[in-house]
């Protein structure tokens, strides 16, 4: 049901030539990572939370005003239950992000984790 | 010579331990008599001398001392720069190393061959510059065991732990979380979890925080104004936080280096505590994340053990006791079990089996025949926790006609998404010309059992095929002709 065809970062921006070096994150090379999903909308668990992928407008975790809430893509109504579990998702995700190789996602992993801590504090209640 | 040797490289606080003719692991002092050794490098300008340990901790400049490089192992730009020689993380990781060896030494015969613990979500650079550090230091790295396995296997053999354990290891850096199966005969790791810039050096930065906000009111001055003095007050905090766990008050008195005044500060455990409960807040998420990982709920757990230091904080076990229901388990010296586990470890590691602790794959264009749907995607050959060794092999297809270079990004991370995984790797390939798209290629990734990954691409057709160990580039990594000249270098100099 699955066909898997190798995509390389350095292909996706320049064709069939020789590779440069590795780049250090993914992260930085829009042409390829603009095409994440195409098809049928992602489900939740590929949903990226609001987060800079090099261009195509500003990251929400630029703006100052962005509630923790806004920052882990909390929609009012969401049970408890759902909440935890996106919480838990996000907090996989960036905690595993704080030990990237590439200084700037560490540091809006960091972000991103302190935000998570703050809303499960106020949504499921203190430790 | 001593056969088992186990060293815990912490953060913080290093140890060197072996495994007596008994059986029994013992902690080996340094020559300044200290059981566990300050993971400190301080440059001497006056003399051709480093010093590691309390010397450095508590005498020097601050800009000649190098407080928690193990921070910075995984980071392949970070460089220390002394009177213009540039020191990478391993480097001084290897001045703390080579102290241990030389000092310890004297007790127990030379040490030869070591396990060095790590803690679980080091990465592979980290590993890499973790064996690279012992082998300046004159040691052969045996294995790398994580932290926390060392630590269990410490519990198993003292404290008849068994069943399904859930070791707990806040030290002075990190905090790893690992689930694993004791048995009478074996030790079997489910899972290990960590947290990066997790631990009591945090709680001290808190506690530092509060010292100078009080100061500030009392004196309307600042504490301090240069890393010296900050220096200084952060030992002084980070020495209430040890007594903020055996009194519920404590008193100290601070003055600044500008004659600004005397204040008299005033915590208490309340407050301490209602500070660090965000970073507590994510240790249980951390321990959610291994529980879940190893399919297991909190009432599945058979006992909880406490490992590192800041596991002395009163509210941390009251914590763990409310999640799980029952009180964790702590030995005596929760800052030296892992160094005595690693000394068991490296003569039963053959009894434990271990599994990997990160997710490495390479990219795709995954298309879905049922949905049509079609999505790049982080697609994973090695999922986390395989058992180690291991191999494992996917089948890909050539994306372009004629294509005359396959190129394979090696990933490392479980996010499908691959904005959230590292690329620490490519693997080029040369095949031949006029071929059509969608020729087969396997990609075999294999993991040894100190974490390093190895990556083989085959192309079907032809039978070529291209295999790489990872390696990294970057400022803070040394080549290896650079390693063997700076090794030379490092055995010629002396370490205090």
């Amino acid at each position: 049901m699955f066909k898997k065809v190798l995509q390389s970062l350095s292909k996706s921006l320049s064709g069939n030539k020789s590779a440069p070096p590795p780049p250090k994150k993914a992260a930085k090379d829009k042409n390829l990572l603009d095409r994440v999903t195409k098809g049928p909308p992602a489900p939740q668990r590929d949903a990226a939370p609001a987060r800079s992928t090099g261009g195509g407008g500003a990251s929400i975790l630029s703006r100052s005003t962005a509630t923790p809430e806004e920052l882990c893509e909390i929609k009012p109504g969401m049970s408890k239950g759902q909440i935890h579990d996106r919480l838990k998702l996000l907090y996989r995700r960036f905690n595993r992000s704080a030990s990237s190789l590439d200084a700037s996602t560490r540091e809006e992993a960091e972000r991103m984790l302190d935000a998570i801590v703050q809303v499960r504090e106020k949504h499921l209640g203190p430790i | 010579m001593a056969d088992f040797v186990g060293i815990d490289l912490g953060t913080t606080l290093s140890g060197l331990a072996y495994l007596k003719p008994d059986g029994t692991p013992e902690i080996v002092p340094n020559a300044d008599g200290e059981r566990l050794t300050p993971s400190v490098v301080y440059f001497d300008s006056h003399e051709d001398v480093k010093l590691v340990g309390s010397a450095a901790r508590d005498g020097g400049d601050p800009d000649r001392t190098i407080f928690q490089i193990k921070r910075h192992m995984d980071d392949p730009e970070y460089l220390v720069d002394i009177d213009g020689k540039k020191w990478t993380p391993a480097e001084i990781s290897a001045l703390i190393l080579a102290k241990l060896k030389r000092e310890c030494s004297r007790i127990i015969g030379d040490v030869e061959e070591v396990v060095i613990t790590v803690p679980a979500n080091f990465n592979e650079l980290a590993r890499k510059s973790t064996i690279a550090a012992a082998e300046m230091a004159g040691m052969k790295v045996k294995r790398l065991v994580n932290e926390p396995t060392a630590a269990a296997v410490y519990y198993a053999q003292t404290q008849g732990v068994k069943g399904n354990i859930l070791v707990y290891d806040l030290g002075g850096g990190t905090l790893d979380v690992t689930i694993l199966n004791v048995a009478p005969d074996s030790l079997r790791i489910l899972t290990s979890e960590g947290a990066r810039h997790l631990g009591g050096s945090n709680f001290d930065e808190l506690l530092l925080g509060a010292y100078s906000d009080q100061y500030r009111k009392q004196t309307n001055a600042e504490l301090f104004s240069d890393e010296r003095h900050r220096r200084r007050v952060l030992q002084s905090a980070e020495d209430a936080k040890k007594m903020l766990s055996k009194l519920r008050r404590v008193n100290d008195t601070v003055a600044n280096d500008a004659n600004s005044g005397i204040a008299r500060i005033d915590v208490n455990r309340e407050e301490f505590e209602a500070s660090i409960r965000p970073m507590l807040t994510r240790t249980v998420m951390l321990v959610e994340q291994a529980l879940d990982s190893a399919k297991l709920k909190a009432s599945e757990i058979d006992e909880v053990v406490l490992v590192g230091g800041s596991t002395r904080i009163p509210r941390v076990k009251q914590v763990l006791e409310t999640y799980f229901g029952k009180s964790p388990r702590t030995c005596g010296n929760v800052d030296e079990c892992v160094a005595l586990g690693a000394a068991i470890f490296a003569k039963t590691s053959s009894r434990i089996q271990e599994v990997c602790n990160a997710s490495y794959g390479t990219l795709a264009m995954i298309y879905n025949a049922k949905t049509k749907e079609e999505k790049l995607a982080n697609s994973v050959v090695i999922p986390k926790n395989t058992v180690i060794p291991c191999s494992r092999t996917q089948i890909y297809q050539t994306s372009e006609d004629n294509e005359r270079v396959i190129e394979v990004d090696i990933t490392q991370g479980e996010d499908e998404d691959p904005r959230y995984v590292d690329v620490i790797g490519r693997l080029t390939l040369e095949v031949p010309p006029n071929r059509p798209k969608g020729c087969e290629v396997a990609v075999t990734f294999s993991y040894d059992e100190n974490q390093r990954v190895r990556a083989l691409v085959v192309d079907k057709e032809s039978g070529r095929s291209q295999e790489v160990a990872v390696s990294y580039r970057g400022a803070g990594v040394l080549s290896d002709e650079e390693l063997q000249r700076r090794t030379k270098h490092l055995r010629a100099m002396r370490i205090e």
